[in-house]
């Protein structure tokens, strides 16, 4: 009995060790995740979204873009870098002309072509309702670029791939 | 064995080997079905309105995908970044046949197509152009959006992951 005791005591400690270190010390791919779910937080905008949380969303956006993000849009001819003032701009403008937003990315494919860089493929949607009533449902294709600079994951690249050319 | 006791055996069966293998077994094919072979799928959007209605549920029969050679007016789920979120769409032309939309027409290889399954008046216009090799042009059948907000055009092969179940 008292060794099964020990038995149980041991199990249960080695259980909670691991934990402890899968969420102490995470690893990159975990690291560029958070990245991902921290870009849907600060785009994301419920109905009635007071002027504390807009301000706070904002403050929130420009640390997670790399000093120059390359943005591609085969479909619309677009290609281009922006500073990460001008990406913060563009994203506040776009969040202002919606009254509700949710941006989610699904099926995240990570890969490290080396220590520094992370390439993501994944599915963007991003369904809202603009100021004037319209509906908007987009869902695409996206291929991301991350540059890790001082332990830190940011955003450098988005690349909108044409799963349908019409 | 007496009823009463089936019954007590059935809703509250005895932990041996022997059932936790079949736990272990159900588990596991219900994954591996639900996960590659028969997908569940919850349709979202108006593209393939009458046909399929948005909200409804169906599952993608992958294994078509495998064995059989897409046809003009198949339906297929066509895969973005990964199997969570699939485009459905009807397959309109086949590799390196030439595809236009005349005044709500469908045109292939300049000879009108009938589309019994498109029940809403359409009013589009595209000019010609040729499927590439490797590809088929998918199309949804609600044609009664302005073709700017229809999402189609042509996908390669590749990205079929199957059709739906019914």
């Amino acid at each position: 009995m008292v060794k099964q005791k020990h038995v149980v005591i041991a199990v249960l400690l080695f259980i909670l060790g691991v934990l402890a270190v899968l969420t102490l010390f995470p690893s990159e791919e975990k690291k560029v995740k958070k990245q991902f779910e921290a870009l849907s937080r600060v785009v994301s905008k419920a109905p009635g979204e007071n002027a504390i949380t807009t301000a706070r969303k904002v403050y929130e956006i420009a640390p997670l873009f790399d000093e120059n993000c390359e943005l591609i849009i085969p479909a619309d001819s677009v290609s281009a870098y922006f500073s990460r003032a001008e990406m913060t701009s563009y994203v506040i403008r776009a969040r202002a002309q919606f009254s509700d937003l949710s941006l989610t990315f699904v099926d995240l494919s990570i890969t490290f072509p080396d220590r520094g860089t992370a390439k993501v493929v994944l599915t963007v949607k991003l369904k809202g309702k603009v100021v004037n009533g319209d509906r908007m449902d987009e869902t695409r294709e996206v291929q991301s670029t991350l540059k890790k600079i001082k332990r830190k994951w940011f955003f450098s690249a988005f690349e909108v791939v044409e799963v349908l050319k019409k | 064995m007496t009823s009463k006791n089936r019954l007590r055996q059935f809703f509250f069966p005895s932990i041996t080997p022997k059932f936790l293998l079949r736990v272990v077994v159900v588990a596991l094919s219900a994954y591996l079905v639900f996960s590659y072979v028969l997908i569940p799928i919850h349709i979202q959007g108006l593209s393939m309105e009458p046909t399929y209605h948005d909200g409804s549920i169906n599952f993608c029969w992958t294994l078509s995908a495998l064995f059989l050679k897409p046809q003009r007016h198949d339906v297929v789920a066509v895969r973005l970044a990964g199997h969570g979120v699939m485009l459905l769409k009807r397959i309109v032309a086949l590799e390196g046949e030439w595809i236009e939309f005349r005044y709500g027409k469908l045109l292939v290889d300049g000879n009108t197509i009938e589309e019994p399954y498109v029940k809403y008046p359409c009013d589009w216009s595209l000019s010609p152009r040729q499927v590439e090799q490797g590809s088929v042009y998918v199309v949804g059948d609600n044609r009664s959006m302005d073709i700017e907000d229809h999402h189609f055009g042509q996908a390669s092969i590749k990205r079929i992951v199957g059709v739906p179940l019914w």
